[in-house]
């Protein structure tokens, strides 16, 4: 078993930027049967309730896996609270859904399936309908989520030591990024998340949050800082799909996002120029690259 | 597993040895850096001599860091601080020839060479950007694009390792998010598998692979341990090899089991005395925690000061520290619960209610912060991803009112507010009167209003911090100066040890002074690799 996922881990391409360490639990090593078997799971419309609807109605590969609607629709046209997330580079991730509720792929890839407003369809049910068991579903859905993958944008390029990938605006986006506008103080590291919760005010007190996981207060109204890769694909942004543009987005944050009594303590005014503001929405664009997924 | 150790060299028996590189394979060299020249060296450990492997022009600010000899012990890996100011990964033939740059990227940040690979073909090095993220990276030796095989946020592994089949690394992390210790993890070359090698309380670091593949040493809490690996798994407890050795630094086994490691000794204190006559009337300040403390400030009424009092036994990097208030009367002092990665310096707050600190937090931010003296509560005031680790300096103004500090390379600041624009701005003090401010600029003291409006330069070169009480004071070196309204400067008493960080008591009677000595020495632990 050893020697054949050693094998395996080297079928999978990483695209230029992205760690060649691509975590999986030991009850779960990535074969290429389970990625196959994934693959056809995650475009499968016979796992929600009337058959319309499939993983990747939300997570469109068009969109970055991501969804171009404002909050997520589920079967029957139920509207969700929250957008669906892009799901590229969820290999890396250590929290999944907005409010963290499942740590790992394999805990989190069935509960959009049995949610009465996603795809409302139970577990029995749907293991029936294709055939395997949970297990199965479960190991092979997260096996395939971990080789979506997006990487080898200009910006890898440019941190990879390609000094004309990014534009001059582009690279005083970065600096700012890192620096002055403090981004890179949640969206950090190749995947440009740290995993955690922050509350920003975006949304209001309304929807819980972390809250809801922990129920510790300083959780409310948290939510998991996203992955900033591919986000000029998916439009309008933040989890409730509040912003439009990612303009709004960095006006946002250089007004220190909505005050309330959980804000974060990294969220405060920026005092952006304007050249300063279309500088990181530069640098944003060049966090587009190539997604890759399957074996 | 310990058969004995023996004493190799120090920085006694050659001017200023420097711990960050390693014994070779076959233990018949020892790679360093010249502290004197900052070329790097080879020291051959059968004779004791010792020769430069790199040439930098005259004049030059570059410097060679830490280096690793490949298994064949013909070549040297090592970091290279070039002339625009960035690290190069370079390789040299151990005879000094064959110089040449194996990567250069200003966006890699700094980098670390720290084992070959068994066919000599890439080499395992530690990348650490801009952006705080430091990168376990395999270097091609003949060209291309380095594999970046792992990730970590806000943490810098202080030693990584490659196993002898070039199968497996190991590398120190944090134990957990929002830990402050660390533990050891074995990660696959492949990027296939990560798994945990220590998994018990306690700061584990600085792992190093066995020459036979089958165990890996590790510093725990003050002690060297090791533990068995079998085909990337743990097989058993780890086993004590040597109780305390004190500040160590690991830097490598040879083939034939001598664990080479640096050890850091003596002692550096704060120090009570009179300005007039600093040796004759010392007084050690602290009540608990000799021979770890530096960087004393005394509050504006001169009934207490603050302190930085090193905590751990690490001997590499970011020292751990800690703030102390020590009151007089009475006789006390408390240490302060704050959360920072690395406490750089400490100033009052005028208002005696809080203190001033330069420092990083735990994502890697640098900058300056408020701390409550009561609460102990953190308040970020000027932060930024990017910084330096030591933070900014800053000083406030004796109102309180307004907060000056030297914003990384950009210059004086007040607020946004560019006062000054220079390069490398450093020493800021700001007058007791709140009329000026003081600080260094290449060998120059610039003394400015409030305004930034230069009004004076001093030239004095190497100065390594200044202080303004009833007069402005300089330290260079081990001396002090003060700088008179008018006129040279003078010559104070200071004693031969003094070591930077000083502060005057409002008194203009007294002051506290850091004093001490501080020598490394490179050691080997003879290991029974049965």
């Amino acid at each position: 078993m050893w020697i054949c996922v050693l094998l395996l881990a080297q079928i999978v391409p990483i695209p230029a930027g992205l760690d060649i360490f691509l975590p999986a639990p030991d009850a779960n090593p990535l074969t290429i049967e389970k990625i196959k078997l994934g693959r056809q799971l995650f475009f499968d419309k016979r796992l929600s309730r009337d058959r319309s609807m499939s993983c990747a109605s939300c997570h469109d590969p068009k969109f970055g896996f991501g969804d171009s609607r404002k909050l997520a629709v589920g079967v029957g046209g139920k509207l969700g609270s929250r957008r669906a997330p892009r799901i590229v580079n969820r290999v890396y991730g250590s929290s999944f859904f907005w409010d963290g509720r499942a740590s790992t792929l394999e805990d989190q890839v069935l509960k959009p399936i049995s949610d009465p407003n996603e795809m409302d369809l139970g577990l029995a049910e749907a293991v029936s309908r294709v055939g395997l068991e949970e297990s199965t579903l479960r190991n092979a859905l997260a096996s395939y989520v971990r080789t979506i993958l997006s990487g080898d944008a200009p910006y890898d390029r440019y941190l990879q030591g390609d000094r004309t990938a990014l534009t001059e605006q582009q690279r005083f986006g970065l600096k700012l990024f890192s620096g002055k506008a403090g981004c890179a103080s949640c969206h950090v590291g190749p995947n440009l998340t740290d995993e955690r919760f922050h509350n920003t005010g975006i949304g209001g007190p309304a929807d819980d949050g972390r809250f809801s996981v922990t129920r510790k207060p300083e959780d409310q109204s948290a939510f998991k800082t996203p992955s900033l890769r591919e986000v000029a694909l998916t439009p309008p942004f933040m989890h409730d799909g509040s912003l439009a543009t990612l303009e709004d987005v960095i006006e946002f944050y250089d007004k220190g996002g909505k005050p309330n009594p959980n804000l974060d303590s990294d969220i405060r005014q920026l005092h952006l120029s304007a050249g300063e503001k279309q500088a990181l929405v530069a640098l944003l664009k060049a966090l587009s690259g190539k997604i890759r997924e399957g074996p | 597993m310990l058969v004995a150790w023996s004493y190799l060299c120090s920085a006694a028996d050659h001017h200023s040895v420097t711990l960050h590189g390693g014994p070779s394979h076959d233990g018949r060299y020892l790679s360093f850096v010249d502290g004197a020249t900052g070329e790097l060296a080879i020291r051959e450990t059968a004779t004791g001599l010792s020769r430069n492997i790199t040439t930098k022009p005259a004049g030059s600010k570059e410097f060679a860091y830490f280096s690793s000899i490949s298994r064949d012990s013909r070549k040297v890996a090592y970091a290279w601080f070039n002339d625009e100011g960035f690290y190069d990964l370079r390789v040299v033939d151990i005879d000094g020839s064959n110089r040449r740059v194996l990567y250069r990227n200003e966006q890699a940040g700094f980098v670390q060479p720290c084992a070959w690979a068994p066919d000599g073909k890439q080499i395992l090095t530690l990348f650490f950007r801009k952006d705080n993220i430091s990168q376990i990276a395999l270097v091609p030796v003949d060209g291309g694009p380095p594999k970046i095989l792992r990730s970590l946020h806000w943490v810098y592994p202080k030693r990584m390792d490659m196993s002898p089949d070039g199968r497996f690394i190991v590398y120190d992390s944090f134990a957990a998010t929002d830990a402050g210790e660390r533990t050891i993890f074995l990660l696959a070359v492949d990027g296939a598998k990560e798994t945990k090698l220590v998994d018990k309380p306690g700061n584990h670091l600085f792992p190093l692979w066995t020459p036979d593949g089958r165990s890996v040493v590790f510093i725990s809490n003050q002690d060297v341990m090791s533990v068995r690996i079998e085909d990337g798994r743990v097989l058993g407890e780890p086993k004590l090899l040597l109780r305390d050795p004190g500040r160590i630094l690991p830097m490598g086994i040879t083939s034939d089991g001598n664990y080479y490691y640096g050890v850091r000794s003596g002692e550096v204190d704060v120090f009570v005395t009179d300005f007039v006559n600093p040796a004759a009337r010392a007084k050690r300040l602290t009540l608990r925690f000799p021979g770890r403390n530096s960087s004393p400030a005394w509050a504006p009424d001169g009934k207490s000061l603050a302190y930085l009092s090193r905590r751990g036994t690490e001997n590499f990097g970011q020292e751990s520290r800690t703030i102390i208030i020590r009151t007089f009367a009475p006789d006390e002092e408390r240490e302060l619960p704050i959360k920072l990665a690395h406490i750089e310096r400490v100033r009052w707050a005028p208002d005696a209610r809080s203190i001033l600190v330069s420092g990083s937090d735990n994502k890697g931010r640098g900058g300056l912060y408020s701390v409550d003296l009561q609460t102990g509560s953190l308040r970020p005031l000027v932060v930024e991803a990017g910084a330096s680790f030591r933070g900014f300096e800053g000083v406030w103004s004796a109102d309180g009112k307004s907060l000056f500090h030297i914003h990384g390379d950009s210059g004086l600041r007040l607020g946004d507010k560019v006062l000054f624009q220079a390069q490398g701005l450093r020493n800021l003090v700001a007058a007791p009167d709140d009329r000026s401010l003081a600080f260094c600029e290449g060998d120059d003291i610039v003394i400015v209003p409030m305004d930034g409006r230069v009004t004076r330069r001093v030239p004095m070169a190497n100065v390594n911090e200044l202080e303004w009480g009833s007069s402005l004071i300089a330290g260079t070196g081990s001396d002090l100066w003060e700088i008179p309204k008018d006129g040279p400067p003078r010559k104070l008493a200071a004693p031969a040890n003094r070591q930077t960080g000083m502060s005057l008591h409002p008194d203009g009677a007294r002051i506290a002074i850091t004093a001490g000595r501080i020598s490394s020495e490179v050691k080997v632990l003879k290991l029974s690799l049965k």
